[in-house]
Order: structure tokens, then sequence, then C-alpha cells
């Protein structure tokens, strides 16, 4: 959004259209397009990691299975709240955002910020429990049988690392999204037009913390609650 | 409220549909978990079944509702579709690997079509038993 073209045509005194645009419809379906148009390339991104996952899985389901039990899944439950609860949260952001409410945006906004901090600072607790233990996959890999649960030591290899790759990917996301979203919070503390005029930047914002929050649906089943081969 | 004339022909969506949204997505939460330690009769392929379901049900009413997919345009959703099919299809890679233990066809081996050498009589195969790995032939 870098400069706001004056109207002169569309649906009236518009300071938010933009000229190559017919209207504001037109205008916000570009962007909503657009953003999709990443997130398609984003799910590509990740969907490959599931692809491996389900392979991987499904040839070694038992030692996928004893490996993963030395996850936390109370923290892996509690961060998911709190993604469920920062999706509510933006979601509201966005709807304050329609309606031109700077501070009730401001406010969702910085609670959003302050659930993805929440949520880095239970994986950083995570992480460092699971390389204390040894269990990043490697030559220094554990090879105490207790901390892999009694699973093939090669296998449980298999999951870690995919549990590393995926979630830190994940959490990768999730700082990128501190970092735009606080980005966002600064344009709307200064007022900026881009953002005050105009709720489609907060939108496709919140397009991308959706999205980060659907990724995880799938992890937290996938790596923390994998039911036992019976 | 009406101080946004600058974007008023979008639709603003109640709230509560939002509130509605957030209860039914931390119940699915609370249902995964008690699924996952439930032994489903019908072996864990039941259980999979029904993570990867209450997850896809989750991620729908994400998509639905918050990302507000719902309420947006038919070019929007066919992108959003267009997207997930082409999701699906990269699980087609796995037909290969699930086929694997079929190989070398007889016809591959006779003939000498195959990209990969033949398993030869009596060559060593360093593969655990429960590997599912094609066997390759060694020394050639």
């Amino acid at each position: 959004m870098a400069t706001l073209a004056h109207d002169g045509h569309g649906d009236g005194h518009n300071e938010a259209l933009h000229h190559q645009f017919e209207n504001i419809d037109q205008q916000n379906e570009s962007y909503v397009v657009g953003m999709w148009t990443f997130l398609v390339t984003e799910i590509m991104f990740f969907g490959t990691l599931f692809v491996i996952y389900t392979l991987y899985r499904s040839m070694y389901p038992m030692d996928f299975y004893l490996a993963h039990e030395h996850l936390n899944i109370q923290l892996g439950a509690i961060n998911t709240c709190i993604l469920l609860f920062s999706s509510w949260l933006m979601v509201m952001s966005v709807h304050w955002a329609q309606r031109g409410n700077r501070e009730k945006v401001l406010l969702y906004l910085g609670g959003v910020l302050a659930c993805a901090f929440g949520f880095l600072v239970i994986k950083y607790v995570e992480y460092g429990s699971k390389i204390k233990d040894k269990m990043v996959p490697g030559p220094n890999f554990t090879t105490d049988p207790e901390k892999v649960h009694g699973a093939n030591f090669n296998y449980a290899q298999l999951f870690y690392g995919l549990y590393f790759s995926m979630t830190g990917l994940h959490a990768i996301h999730v700082i990128v999204g501190i970092l735009i979203i606080a980005a966002l919070v600064r344009l709307w503390w200064i007022r900026a037009k881009s953002v005050v005029l105009d709720y489609i930047p907060t939108e496709l914002v919140g397009l991308y913390w959706h999205f980060v929050d659907l990724v995880w649906i799938f992890l937290f089943p996938l790596m923390y609650l994998i039911p036992k081969p019976h | 409220m009406a101080n946004t004339p600058l974007s008023h022909s979008h639709h603003v969506v109640p709230a509560r549909y939002y509130h509605i949204n957030l209860l039914v997505l931390a119940l699915l939460m609370g249902l995964t978990i008690a699924a996952a330690y439930w032994s489903a009769p019908g072996g864990v392929v039941v259980n999979n079944i029904i993570a990867v379901g209450i997850a896809s049900i989750k991620a729908y009413l994400v998509i639905l509702i918050f990302m507000g997919v719902k309420w947006a345009s038919p070019l929007t959703k066919v992108w959003v579709l267009a997207g997930f099919f082409g999701f699906s299809l990269m699980f087609i890679v796995l037909c290969d690997y699930m086929t694997r233990q079929f190989e070398p066809a007889n016809g591959w081996v006779k003939n000498g079509q195959s990209a990969y050498p033949p398993v030869r009589p009596g060559s060593v195969q360093n593969v655990p038993d429960n590997v599912n790995f094609r066997p390759r032939g060694s020394g050639n």
C-alpha cells in the first residue's frame, strides 16, 4: 500500500481505491486472491513434509508411537489453545478494522502478539528439554532406550527429524508472523492511511496468521497424539 | 462504527460467528485428545482416520469462518479449493512407495527394461527384514 490514489472514478470519492481498479470490491478481491495465491504455495511447502510424515509413519507405526511418547502432550495442548485463541483475537481485530475502531484493533493485535510470544516460549521450553535429552537427530542422538521408549533408534531419529523440521518450520512462520503483526501494529499506532482507510492490510495479515494456526491444527494430532497401534 | 467511509461496500460479518467458531474449535480440540486415547474398534487405522477427520473439520471451520471464505467471492473460493486439491495430489507419490514390495516385476527382470539393476540370485541385501526397501543388485 504505497501511495493512495485520489479517486476520480469508480464508486465515488474513495481514497483507498487505487487507479488500476474499477471499484473497491474488485480491489479487495484482487488483494485477497493474491494473498491466497501465496498461501497455496505455503500449503505446498508444508505439504511435502506432511507427505514424508505420512510415508514414514505408515512404514514404522510402532516406532513412531513409542518415540512420540517422549513429547510433552500438555505443552502441545496448551500451544494449540494459544493458537486457536490467537486466531480468534486476529479475526476480531480484522472485524474492528472493518468498522474503523483503532483502539480495539490495537487491543486485539496486542493480544495476538502476546499469544505468539507465549507460543514461542513454550516451544523454547520443549525444544530445550529435547535438546538436553539428545533427541536431535544426528551422530549425537541418544543411545538410551528409555528416551525413545524402546523404539528403534534409526526410526526414532526419523520421527524426531520430522518433528524438528515440521514444528521448526512452523515456529519460523510464527516468528515471521510476529514481525508482520508488529509492523501492522505500528501502522495502526501512527494512524497510517494505508491501514486506517482500508481494512485489507489487516485482513491479509489475518489470513497469514490463520494459516499458521491451520498448520498447527494438523501438527498437534500428528506429532503429539499418535494412537497406540492395536 | 461508521467512520470507515472508504471500504463501505464490504460485508461486515457479525462477531458472534467468530465467538461460536472459537467455542466449536476448542470442543473439537478436546475431542481430538480424547479420541487419541481411545482404542477404536477396527484398529489404529480407524483412530488415524478419526484424528485426521477432526483436524480437517477444524481446518474447514478456520478457513470458512476465520479466513472468511464463506463470505468471499467465487474467484477466491475456486483459488482456495485449487490449493487444497493440488495438495491432495501430492499424496499420489505414496503409490510409488506402497507398491515397491511388488518389485521387481518379473517382466522387468526378464527383458531388462527396469531402470534399476535386477536382483541377482544370492546377492547380499543388507536390509532389515521389516524395511520395505527396493532390492537392488550388488556388484554391478
